[in-house]
């Protein structure tokens, strides 16, 4: 194809947007819709996994101290964690009087109660351990108990194995609802197409009795393609930003950004969805499209 | 410029649309193409066009051996060849100027030799006052006219035209033939397939006719019917 033949392939592409205005509105508002449930797909997963990330890290394993502990015995403690930093991430010894702090915090209003109770008779020392990866929780969960004066190890395995479970439910699950959606959505494309592919045939005819080659047909129905997802791709990242922004200010009004519940900041999710929208828009207005077509193009 | 040897064509349905067809056309040749409805002239032009491919023997188109030709030369093929229509088949949506132009623009032509080859067409055709008019704003014989102009500009070297005067009266029929006539002057070999027996008759060029399948007259100088007079130049055997 030469140069002038690619650019007439490509001007026409542009004018088949506006020959046939009612095809291009219900493309746009198909392949819209289907960003925007890709978009919203993607936000919620990627929040997900980032709830998930922090709530991993944070402390699942308590350990108990025997009540009559001795400071050496503590010390073992301390060693162990120190000696293992490739498995511990961080942890923080309590002692009886901040453990009965961290209660009397808690109570609120309650705390009262609270008043004449005898923490260093009644409240261990505790030590709260941050892993590097939950996987490595049974290791250390059994090499703590056999440390002398520990009298209990708590450990939040279930609620690891959720974790771990639904990081990689949700991962496969955005991947399964992205290639079902996007098949769906270059179906209803290819069929929405074909309407206005099957009003060109005469044209196309023609074009292939003076000697168009099939790329030189698809061509113009590629471009129309790929600008219609193009768009449909800009109005979808427009109202996925803007939703997305006003969600956050909404939920993140009294949260802070270092909770465990805070949601990914805007800024960074927002080119990312950007990125999906315009790469996906484009692909499925093409990829439809050129379907569309290929049975007219037969030579 | 066309050669068929012992073409066979059936269609997946089974019938048999022709049966052992065997002719020759020269280059600069004009050559009418007759036959009832269902004869097999339709299956003879497709296969010139390679609209479709023979079951069995060897067609030949402009060193182009139709048969066993890769898809992917088939509108090098075609651009050798200018199409005529009954239907006239021109795009509603551009300008008699555009519908011209668009076949050179397919075949990547210079904007500016593609001008000039348009307007020396539309010369050809009497028709460049008619340049900037949309199809639908002319008669039959003028829209027959722009589709022949289409088909003149990549200078190809045959003309194939079917039934191109079916839709028009007979005087402007006769200035359709004449302009076809005047071209296939020029060089440009000329296959027609009609029906129009008065056409035909008045013309005195070389007729094939076709039935079921098979062809029954070859005749230089012919007319629609066959000449029943010793002195007519049978080539049905020499045409091979």
């Amino acid at each position: 194809m030469s140069v002038r033949a690619f650019f007439n392939s490509v001007r026409e592409g542009f004018k088949g947007i506006v020959r046939h205005p009612l095809v291009t509105v219900a493309s746009v508002t198909t392949i819209l819709l289907m960003l925007l449930l890709m978009a919203s797909f993607f936000i919620f997963s990627a929040n997900a996994r980032a709830i998930m990330k922090k709530v991993g890290q944070q402390p699942p394993i308590e350990v108990y101290m025997r009540l009559s502990s001795l400071e050496e015995e503590r010390a073992s403690v301390r060693s162990f964690l120190d000696a293992n930093p490739g498995v511990i991430l961080s942890y923080r010894q309590m002692t009886p009087e901040e453990n009965y702090n961290r209660f009397r915090e808690n109570l609120g209003t309650s705390a009262s109660i609270l008043d004449d109770f005898d923490y260093n008779t009644y409240l261990p020392h505790t030590f709260s351990v941050q892993l590097i990866d939950p996987a490595y929780a049974g290791e250390v969960v059994m090499r703590l108990q056999a440390i002398p004066g520990v009298n209990k190890v708590l450990q939040e395995s279930r609620v690891m194995e959720f974790l771990s479970t639904a990081t990689k439910w949700v991962n496969m699950g955005t991947l399964v609802a992205f290639a079902v959606l996007f098949l769906i959505a270059l179906f209803i494309i290819s069929n929405m197409v074909r309407i206005s592919v099957y009003s060109r045939s005469a044209e196309i005819f023609i074009m292939k009795f003076v000697g168009a080659t099939p790329g030189y047909i698809r061509l113009p129905y590629i471009v129309e393609g790929a600008i219609v997802g193009f768009f449909s791709a800009v109005l979808a990242w427009t109202i996925a930003h803007l939703a997305y922004s006003r969600l956050f200010d909404m939920m993140m009004k009294d949260v802070s950004g270092t909770s465990y519940y805070s949601l990914v900041p805007v800024g960074s999710l927002t080119y990312w969805v950007a990125l999906i929208c315009v790469a996906l828009g484009v692909f499925i207005g093409a990829s439809g499209s050129g379907i569309a077509v290929r049975k007219y193009i037969k030579v | 410029m066309i050669r068929f040897e012992n073409i066979h064509k059936t269609y997946k349905s089974g019938s048999d649309a022709l049966r052992g067809v065997n002719f020759k056309i020269d280059d600069g040749e004009f050559v009418f193409i007759i036959g009832k409805s269902g004869s097999g002239k339709s299956t003879l032009i497709k296969l010139i066009t390679r609209e479709e491919k023979p079951s069995r023997g060897y067609v030949l188109v402009d060193r182009f051996p139709i048969s066993k030709m890769q898809s992917a030369l088939v509108p090098v093929l075609r651009r050798q060849i200018g199409m005529i229509f009954q239907d006239f088949r021109l795009i509603e949506s551009k300008t008699v100027f555009e519908n011209v132009a668009f076949a050179g623009e397919i075949v990547g032509m210079p904007k500016r030799k593609l001008e000039q080859m348009v307007e020396i067409v539309l010369g050809v055709v009497d028709l460049r006052h008619k340049a900037h008019a949309m199809p639908l704003e002319l008669s039959g014989g003028e829209q027959q006219r722009v589709a022949i102009a289409r088909a003149m500009v990549n200078d190809p070297k045959l003309i194939v035209a079917d039934e191109p005067t079916g839709n028009l009266d007979p005087q402007t029929s006769e200035s359709i033939m004449a302009l076809l006539e005047e071209i296939n002057r020029n060089g440009t070999t000329v296959v027609i397939c009609t029906h129009d027996s008065n056409l035909v008759d008045r013309m005195k060029k070389r007729v094939i006719e076709i039935e079921d399948g098979l062809i029954v007259r070859d005749e230089l100088d012919s007319g629609y019917c066959a000449q029943i007079k010793e002195a007519a130049k049978s080539v049905a055997g020499g045409k091979k």
